[in-house]
């Protein structure tokens, strides 16, 4: 029994890797696949557009009185190669639409002929391709792309690359702009290598067992399941051997297919630009370097010589795809055999009955559980990665382990001391520093907190009295700011504290004072902070401390009154104990929204003056969102989750500590 | 305590203290309800004259309009989309209720009611993620909402994620208050052959109505006021929710303060309603599981 159930456990974990692997790796293929066509019709497109602007080029430097409009050459441009759909040349001096066979161009107007308003985005381009070029040739570094593709909706590809001219090479005088329907042939990865690596396995291991078990009796059922793990991980991996080089091997000979396809195109469009260059009468000799198949920065590849002839580094090439194909397929195989020891072992039949055994618990719990996973854990684990990037605005589309950063954002935040700034006029203090900004926050949180207990206390003190008359009305009332929704609170409170018409400098002016620039020094704008924010909280504590005085038996205080103790006796040894359940747990709670009240400050002082009255978080949404550094802000936030985290053991542990001493 | 209080010391005393916090407490309240109907874009409740005398400066702090007027509701209403934007919210914030409510209820049922493994570590990883700044996320949801899930602009994006961001508080404080509901009333009900479902819709949830009322009000909530995450995921001026909407009345360049304070309070009473309307539920659902442990 026990030797069918082992066999039965490595057959299924076989089958679950296997399966799991193969359609992961399929996946991996076939997205490299898709990575090379899309690179391939891009370079069809290029080699395309970058022949016809050296036409242009030529067309374009001849002497004044020569030159005409290149609308014949792009005739025979699109004449010549079938699989050119439209041709546009513009020109930026004079926004001028040299030749175009586009339909939406023909109809605003024959061209030679300026650019309308409409056509913004024609010239739009223009600049930002000039301004591409210079960039990069400034930097020596190329950054910007050249080449400027995007595939349409239609199958189509629309390449633009800038031309030049004679007087001046170095500046994109304009644009050649193509849609082509590129012409590569693609097929389908072949599916069946997934059912093999799904189902072979899994079967053989089934069938040799099954011989096996009959041939030979092993006695120990240990010694069994272990020759059977090695057995079935052995033929996993010679399995998985498989399956990766065939797609390897497979991708590889697709890709001199592809390889071999642009070098013929590119023959054909040597030939009709020599053609071409003679028909027009241009000065215009092609050159023994193919300067035509060009990455998005114009770089040539060197892929293809100028002869049609495919180069060594073609093979070099596809070895960074089959590297990167190799990683993914050794990731899976890893994740494969590691489910089959999963499997093997019976970790997943004890996973599988603890499922089962407490099925109605997990049911209950999953919605909840999916929805926190996906949108708080995740982005949570997900911002934590990027504290350790460099992201910003500007390098979003790039892979995080190409901006890896380490700890950098966290030196920079943690080991700056900078305190102190020393300027021609004397001292100050230097408020963006992260020391000052904590220093304020954690004054803001303990005034904050402290002023909401207090305030909530007394008046739950003041409420508790079923003998009180308007009792529900003064309830009512006072709960009313925790009712507003608070951002408009706090605009209320941003127009009560207004230096001319705020009635609170009003009111300072009815007693003979002079009215206060309240968001102008760093202690008025923290004082109407606390304000704001004391006057927001109070009734939460409030209504918690009205739950726990009425939770506390009249008894008590009868028994303390015969033992002759007195009010304030009473408050101390009744009173507050009672409460201290209920109270602990909403003082924490207060402690963290406080820490992370992003409306009051946001709205109200703005931080102001000079960033002095920023909290934490206030401080990391600026930077995220006015600095736009993703990196350092998430880097930001993380050091406050864990000054929170550390806060929260640290209160549990001396609560708990507290109570073991009650 | 309560006895003691009427006995003891004077209640008028009581009174003048309440009053005076009443007093403090709705006055901001009150002077936006001045500047909405006082149908001006200043926010000055009256101008003061060039040598203002105490009276005039008494009547500039009086929060009452010099003149009452509805055109500053009317200008709201009718130049922006401001009831497109109401509309907006009232769907996102009703279905984030429903989805909210719905989430939390049932997860807190089965940490209140059964054991099993991980109970303790989901517990502890809820008031753990109340913890996680809102900065941190703002980035990666934006990436998950609009570019994986697919959901940017559209009414769904928000319902997700402003309902599960009341997940933590709603499950903590429904289970503090499932966990003081006797645990016979269920057995005797399986006795009588009820099912699981049956006894969590029938018996549980009737019971706990007040911390229900607590949690779908915090929800409501949750969804009715929330800006900055909906005017990250929302880009048609159309799609707006209200509060998004409101902040063109005080952004960078104009100040109508008027037009804001009459949105400030067509935008505030439905909440301020229902928050009245399950005030009497609030003490008991917000506090019965605290008072118990």
């Amino acid at each position: 029994m026990s030797i069918s159930r082992n066999i039965f456990r490595v057959t299924l974990g076989l089958f679950v890797g296997g399966l799991v692997s193969a359609f992961l790796g399929y996946w991996f293929a076939e997205g490299a696949l898709r990575e090379k066509v899309a690179e391939t019709r891009v370079r069809q497109g290029t080699i395309r557009a970058m022949a016809l602007a050296d036409l242009v080029f030529a067309e374009q430097s001849r002497a004044e009185k020569e030159k005409t409009a290149p609308g014949a050459l792009i005739q025979f441009w699109q004449q010549r190669h079938n699989d050119v759909d439209a041709v546009r040349v513009m020109r930026l001096s004079g926004a001028r639409l040299l030749a175009s066979s586009f339909n939406d161009d023909l109809e605003n107007g024959t061209p030679p002929r300026r650019l309308k308003r409409s056509e913004k985005e024609i010239y739009d381009l223009g600049q930002l391709l000039r301004a591409n070029v210079d960039t990069n040739r400034e930097e020596g570094n190329p950054r910007e792309p050249e080449v400027i593709s995007e595939e349409l909706r239609n199958g189509r590809l629309r390449v633009s690359v800038p031309w030049f001219t004679a007087k001046n090479p170095e500046k994109a005088a304009g644009y050649v702009q193509l849609e082509v329907s590129p012409t590569i042939t693609t097929r389908e990865l072949a599916f069946w290598p997934v059912l093999v690596l799904a189902l072979v396995p899994a079967f053989l291991f089934f069938i040799g067992s099954l011989i096996l078990s009959r041939l030979v009796k092993l006695e120990h059922p240990e010694s069994v399941l272990w020759s059977a793990m090695t057995t079935s991980v052995l033929l996993m991996i010679f399995c998985l051997l498989g399956f990766g080089n065939y797609y390897l091997i497979d991708l590889g000979q697709e890709n001199v297919r592809f390889q071999q396809e642009l070098a013929q195109l590119y023959t054909a469009s040597r030939t009709s630009a020599e053609e071409g260059a003679a028909e027009f009468a241009l000065d215009y000799e092609t050159t023994y370097t193919n300067d035509w198949d060009v990455n998005a920065y114009r770089q040539p590849l060197r892929y293809i010589s100028f002869d049609g002839e495919l180069y060594i580094g073609v093979g070099t090439a596809q070895d960074t795809v089959a590297n990167r194909l190799g990683m993914a397929f050794f990731g899976c195989s890893l994740l494969a055999i590691g489910l089959l020891v999963f499997f093997g072992l019976g970790g997943a039949a004890r996973f599988w009955h603890i499922i089962v055994d407490y099925r109605e618990a997990y049911i209950y719990t999953l919605p909840a559980m999916t929805g926190m996973l996906v949108l708080v854990f995740f982005p949570f684990g997900y911002g934590i990665l990027l504290s350790f990037t460099d992201q910003t605005l500007y390098n979003t589309e790039k892979p995080l382990l190409d901006i890896w950063a380490g700890l950098n954002n966290y030196i920079e935040i943690i080991g700056d001391f900078n305190l102190i700034q020393t300027t021609e006029a004397g001292w100050s203090f230097n408020y963006q520093n992260f020391y000052w900004t904590l220093f304020i926050t954690v004054a803001w949180t303990v005034v904050n907190v402290s002023i909401g207990v207090t305030i909530g206390l007394i008046l739950a003190l003041l409420l508790n009295n079923k003998n009180l008359r308007f009792k529900a009305l003064y309830r009512g009332l006072l709960i009313l700011p925790w009712a507003t929704p608070n951002y408009v609170t706090a605009l209320i409170w941003k127009g009560l504290f207004n230096r001319e018409y705020g009635p609170i400098n009003h009111t300072i002016q009815l007693f003979g004072g002079e009215p206060v620039a309240w968001f102008d020094s760093v202690f008025t704008s923290f004082l109407t902070g606390i304000t704001v924010n004391g006057w927001l909280s109070f009734p939460f504590m409030m209504v918690i401390c009205l739950g726990g005085l009425q939770s506390i038996s009249s008894d008590m205080y009868e028994a303390a009154r015969l033992d002759g103790a007195n009010r304030w006796q009473q408050f101390r040894y009744i009173t507050l104990p009672s409460l201290k359940p209920t109270l602990i747990p909403a003082v924490i709670l207060s402690v963290v929204w406080t820490f992370n009240m992003f409306n009051v400050i946001y709205l109200v002082s703005g931080g102001e003056p000079g960033g002095s009255n920023e909290i934490l978080i206030t401080k990391a949404y600026k930077l995220a969102f006015q600095d736009y550094r993703y990196g350092y802000s998430a880097a930001y936030s993380t050091v406050i989750f864990l000054i929170l985290l550390i806060y929260g053991v640290f209160q549990t542990k001396v609560s708990r500590a507290m109570e073991s001493n009650a | 305590m309560s006895r003691k209080i009427k006995d003891e010391s004077s209640p008028i005393l009581i009174h003048v203290v309440l009053i005076t916090f009443t007093a403090m407490t709705i006055y901001p309240l009150l002077w936006v309800l001045t500047i909405a109907f006082s149908g001006k874009q200043s926010l000055a409740i009256a101008l003061l004259p060039e040598n203002p005398t105490v009276w005039d400066r008494l009547r500039a702090i009086i929060p009452f309009p010099e003149t009452v007027s509805l055109a500053n509701f009317i200008e709201v209403i009718t130049e922006k989309n401001f009831l497109v934007w109401m509309g907006n919210s009232a769907i996102v914030a009703t279905l984030t209720t429903l989805l909210g409510v719905f989430l939390s209820c049932t997860a807190a049922y089965a940490f209140s009611r059964f054991k099993f493994p991980g109970q303790r570590a989901g517990l502890m990883s809820f008031l753990v993620s109340q913890m996680f700044p809102g900065t941190l996320m703002m980035v990666p949801l934006y990436i998950i909402v609009v570019q994986w899930l697919n959901l940017g602009n559209t009414f769904w994006g928000l319902i997700l994620v402003y309902s599960t961001i009341a997940i933590p508080f709603c499950v903590w404080m429904l289970k503090g208050y499932f966990d003081t509901i006797p645990i016979e009333i269920e057995e005797s009900a399986i006795m009588d052959g009820a099912s699981r479902t049956v006894i969590f819709f029938r018996i549980i949830l009737p019971l706990a109505k007040p911390a229900i009322s607590v949690t779908a009000l915090f929800s409501f909530m949750a969804g009715w006021n929330e800006f900055i995450i909906a005017s990250l995921l929302m880009e048609e001026e159309k799609m707006y929710t209200a509060p998004v909407g409101l902040k063109f009345f005080v952004g960078e360049h104009a100040t109508q303060w008027g037009s804001f304070a009459a949105g400030s309070i067509i935008v505030s009473v439905p909440v301020v309603l229902l928050f009245m309307y399950t005030q009497k539920y609030l003490v008991s659902g917000l506090t019965a599981g605290s008072v118990k442990g």
